[in-house]
């Protein structure tokens, strides 16, 4: 332990640097404006009464207010009937800058439905590749048909294509379709997983084919022995293979930055961060950081509960 | 994704009916289809629009031959967006397969309380990367943010003898992203950032998989000291790693985007020295609409790609094994 003390100092600055925008993104969604200009408020921030000056505007009492005030302070002038009113205003605009931060975070813009998209995005574009790539890597590994080598080869092929770099004849081809700002554009490049095929082609390889054999002879089709029986087997792999999917859609950016233009319903949530600190001016740096937090923390939570099978899963490409 | 395992190929029963083969080419008809429509025809239809000056919502257009071509390697523009990318990828993949591999052997030589770094280091890597490239931008503010807070309180210290010290003491600290020195500087420290715990998780795999008695050799033989063991064993074991390694942070380090529009959602940076090929297929192709000029660049995209996995896999295949 003692001669390790190099290697834990090393490894513990590589720490504060690695956590350090985490730190502040969490850090700034607790503070006040202020706090933020100011850079003080430690970790958590004071979490005194702030006011929120937006709803303090709103409600500046108007003439209007003032003579329907007038009855319940009877007897005061004018200015101090104002007076009453503006602190009863301040008194309901004001609250803790945590909850000002979260709750500007979900009202300013829908970030419930951003949530929401990310999931049936993500959900959407797993089960596809799931459906799609599951009995192609069966009928790889399993059956013997002429021409198989020739797919599989196209498979390895396919394999050196990142779908990112023809985004834009794939974005053509929708745009001509009319098919841009659907969530059908969100999910359809990415139906056909080529690395799906090939790891569930790799794992199918190791399940014996007597297991087969004696589906074939219950009298099972070829289609209701990918489902009822591989399918059961290969659960390890489709789990680490869910992983890998999720969070590369869930975190995906540029395909939505892409073909989702202005249309907020359809907004994922990375889009959704982006526009906020596209209208956002220094006020909302707390808002700002809080819907980051709230993007973020799904994934990172899911990972600390369960890290060993996320490494397994985002490393997947890197094993064989 | 390294070794394609042919030899099983000849396991299956050697009765090959036509019942088989119907089923076979049913089942594949779907992926294939997909992947002939989503994979293989855009890039057919990339190829010929970079020969064109076509543009979404014209009626026709016309070939223009290589003209496209021609303005990538002419352009300052394009000289720029090449010296871009290949600033980022040269940077990145070297400092983040080394820190990687660093962070890896360190980690591995802890044994369990190794694992909380492995941990805390890998967190970028599931994060969402545009949230954490606002969460830096935040960070490196000229006045507000925590970088430049943080190297005001060496002011007035002995690090003022150094001197990017005393210059940001005297006239204030970089801009970071606003300066076009380091501008492209700051975005390959965030891709280092966000890489190196996948390499380091890539390499820890390797790592378990050195056989213990090859240590114990190489002891035998004379190799005393760590880094003689390392030079022996270790890095020679951990070759077809290395090469993936190197291989898959080059291809995410071809696709940065994320933080580009994150930090500059016009043109790329201060005097356009963060316009990598990504930003600049998205900022002609999509929004200029200049497919013609967007899809040449497009093709240069995948040739770099394809060329550098082609690489990849013959060098597996002629075995850097041990």
């Amino acid at each position: 332990m003692t001669r390790d003390w190099w290697k834990h100092m090393v490894l513990i600055l590589g720490t504060i640097i690695v956590l350090a925008p985490f730190y502040m993104m969490v850090s700034y969604s607790f503070k006040s404006p202020g706090e933020i200009d100011r850079g003080e408020g430690g970790f958590f921030g004071r979490q005194e009464m702030m006011i929120d000056p937006r709803c303090a505007a709103l409600r500046q009492p108007d003439r209007a207010d003032i003579e329907a005030a007038r009855a319940r302070f009877a007897g005061q002038d004018d200015a101090s009937v104002q007076a009453s009113l503006l602190a009863e205003t301040e008194a309901d605009c004001s609250m803790r800058p945590v909850l000002f931060n979260y709750s500007k975070a979900f009202t300013e813009a829908p970030l419930i439905r951003y949530l929401l998209n990310g999931v049936i995005v993500t959900v959407s574009i797993f089960l596809i590749q799931i459906v799609v790539a599951l009995p192609a890597a069966y009928a790889l590994s399993k059956l013997k048909f002429w021409g198989r080598d020739a797919v599989f080869g196209l498979v390895l092929f396919c394999l050196l294509i990142p779908v990112h770099a023809i985004a834009l004849p794939l974005y053509i081809g929708l745009a001509k379709l009319g098919l841009t700002n659907t969530y059908a554009a969100l999910v359809v490049p990415w139906t056909i997983s080529v690395f799906g095929i090939f790891l569930m082609r790799q794992f199918f390889m190791t399940v014996p084919d007597d297991l087969i054999d004696a589906a074939r002879m219950d009298g099972m089709s070829e289609l209701a022995i990918v489902w009822r029986v591989m399918l059961p087997t290969a659960i390890p792999a489709l789990l680490a293979f869910a992983i890998f999917s999720v969070v590369a859609h869930w975190n995906d950016y540029f395909w939505p930055r892409i073909v989702v233009t202005g249309n907020r319903d359809l907004f994922t949530p990375p889009l959704g961060l982006r526009e906020f600190k596209g209208d956002g001016d220094g006020s909302f740096f707390g808002p700002m950081m809080a819907t980051a937090t709230v993007i973020v923390t799904p994934l990172i939570v899911a990972f600390l509960l369960a890290q060993r099978r996320f490494i397994e899963g985002i490393t997947l490409s890197g094993m064989k | 994704m390294a070794v394609v395992d042919h030899s099983v190929a000849g396991i299956a029963k050697p009765k090959p009916d036509n019942r088989q083969a119907r089923a076979g080419w049913g089942l594949v008809a779907p992926a294939l289809t997909l992947m002939a429509l989503i994979l293989l025809v855009p890039i057919i239809v990339a190829a010929v629009l970079s020969f064109t000056n076509y543009s979404l919502g014209n009626p026709g257009f016309d070939w223009v031959g290589v003209q496209n071509y021609e303005r990538l390697f002419t352009r300052s523009t394009y000289e720029k967006m090449f010296i871009a990318t290949f600033t980022y990828v040269v940077t990145v993949v070297p400092i983040s397969v080394g820190l990687g591999l660093g962070a890896a052997l360190l980690v591995h030589s802890l044994g369990r309380i190794g694992d909380i770094y492995k941990t805390i280091y890998f967190l970028p890597v599931m994060a969402t990367l545009l949230a954490m490239a606002i969460a830096w931008e935040f960070m490196l503010h000229p006045t507000i943010g925590m970088v430049n807070r943080t190297l005001e309180m060496a002011c007035g210290t002995w690090f003022e003898a150094l001197p990017f010290f005393a210059n940001g003491c005297a006239e204030g600290f970089p801009l970071w992203l606003g300066d076009r020195d380091y501008a492209i500087w700051v975005v390959c420290f965030i891709g280092i950032w966000q890489g190196f715990g996948f390499n380091m998780v890539l390499f820890l795999a390797g790592l378990t998989s050195v056989h213990r008695e090859l240590y114990h050799a190489a002891e035998m033989d004379g190799a005393r000291s760590g880094w003689e063991r390392f030079r022996l064993v270790t890095w020679p074991a951990l070759g077809p790693t290395t090469v993936f390694v190197v291989t898959i942070s080059c291809i995410r380090a071809f696709q940065v985007f994320d933080t580009i529009e994150a930090f500059w959602p016009q043109g790329g940076g201060p005097n356009k020295s963060a316009y990598v090929m990504m930003f600049a297929i998205f900022e002609k192709g999509i929004q200029q609409n200049l497919i013609g000029i967007g899809s040449a660049i497009t093709m240069l995209f995948l040739l770099f790609v394809m060329f550098l996995t082609l690489i990849q896999r013959w060098l597996v295949e002629r075995k850097v094994h041990y």
